[in-house]
């Protein structure tokens, strides 16, 4: 009995909504029936469905879904931003980067931050400045450096701002050896030397 | 390589800046194109810059056909949007006279190429 009042109640806000919609557009709350009735231009197909008011989240915030997907256009998927990055021209043509992995602190033995790929650039002209002693560069780019998750990424970096680019081979990690004094003894091994 | 692989599907659907298509893009092009040789005589009439119409017409459609090669309606309408940007800046004179100046490039040296001229002109100052 409930569901029937509710029901009926659904369809008179239908009518309410409709009514003055259709002499003019409005943005407002449509639920998804009276959406349907726009469409399928049949108010009676509503009315015989008796279905309960169905908001649509796009309508709900105010946005309508068909806009945003007729918006979109098709583009080359190889993009140069070269020219609006506004890098001059010198640092975009002469400039070569370096692609390399993280290297690992010598100083350490932990592997922490060498999982990252790398670009640089390569180096400029340096001296040494009078006054202090101290080194100067007059290259913009040679502080530059960029750590990417996967080297695809760094790519297309460099690719997408017109920087030629090399990538450095990837070392190959070597397999662990485990280092005992013990297995200098064993038994099964040829390490076993004889002391007699 | 990784690059090839990142450039194996041809095209991809974005979002646009300005222009839907291509022609939309030029007619903004065009637009700019047009604005920018109207306010020529304006700009040379406000102030007193050492070039003359002609000279300024001409570096006007070598800046414009400087990035023809571009295909991208995204990067032409930055293009654009930055273009009259610029004009802003002249034409409220946010841009001074030696501002404009650059875009003519002519008091920057060129770089030198050969040994011994780089060697004159090196930093080292010991």
């Amino acid at each position: 009995m409930a569901f029937n009042l509710f029901n009926r109640s659904a369809s008179k806000v239908i009518r309410n909504a409709v009514v003055p919609s259709s002499t003019s557009v409005t943005r407002g709350l449509f639920t998804g029936a009276v959406r349907s009735a726009k469409e399928d231009k049949g108010l009676e197909q509503v009315y015989s469905k008796k279905e309960s008011l169905l908001l649509d989240t796009n309508n709900v915030i105010g946005k309508s879904a068909n806009t945003s997907v007729q918006n979109y256009i098709e583009v080359d998927s190889k993009v140069d931003l070269s020219t609006v990055t506004g890098v001059p021209e010198e640092h975009v043509k002469t400039r070569l980067v370096k692609i390399s992995k993280a290297t690992k602190n010598v100083m350490q033995s932990g592997t922490d931050n060498t999982h990252n790929w790398v670009m640089e650039f390569d180096n400029r002209e340096r001296w040494e400045n009078p006054l202090m002693g101290w080194t100067s560069t007059g290259d913009p780019l040679s502080n530059m450096k960029i750590e990417f998750v996967d080297k695809a990424d760094a790519i297309n970096f460099c690719e997408k701002n017109g920087w030629k680019w090399y990538l450095e081979a990837e070392s190959k990690a070597r397999p662990i050896r485990a280092k005992s004094y013990a297995n200098n003894f064993s038994w099964n091994k040829r390490t076993r030397t004889s002391t007699k | 390589m990784a690059a090839r692989e990142a450039s194996k599907c041809a095209t991809k659907v974005v979002r646009p800046l300005l222009s839907s298509d291509k022609s939309e893009a030029k007619k903004r092009v065009l637009n700019l194109y047009k604005t920018y040789y109207r306010q020529i005589p304006l700009i040379l009439f406000d102030r007193h810059l050492p070039v003359s119409k002609e000279e300024c017409q001409k570096k006007l459609k070598e800046e414009f056909l400087k990035n023809k090669h571009i295909t991208d309606v995204r990067v032409i309408d930055m293009l654009v949007i930055k273009g009259q940007m610029l004009l802003q800046e002249i034409v409220t004179k946010w841009a001074q006279d030696c501002h404009v100046m650059t875009i003519f490039k002519d008091t920057v040296e060129p770089k030198p190429n050969d040994f011994l001229s780089k060697f004159v002109n090196n930093n080292d100052s010991q």
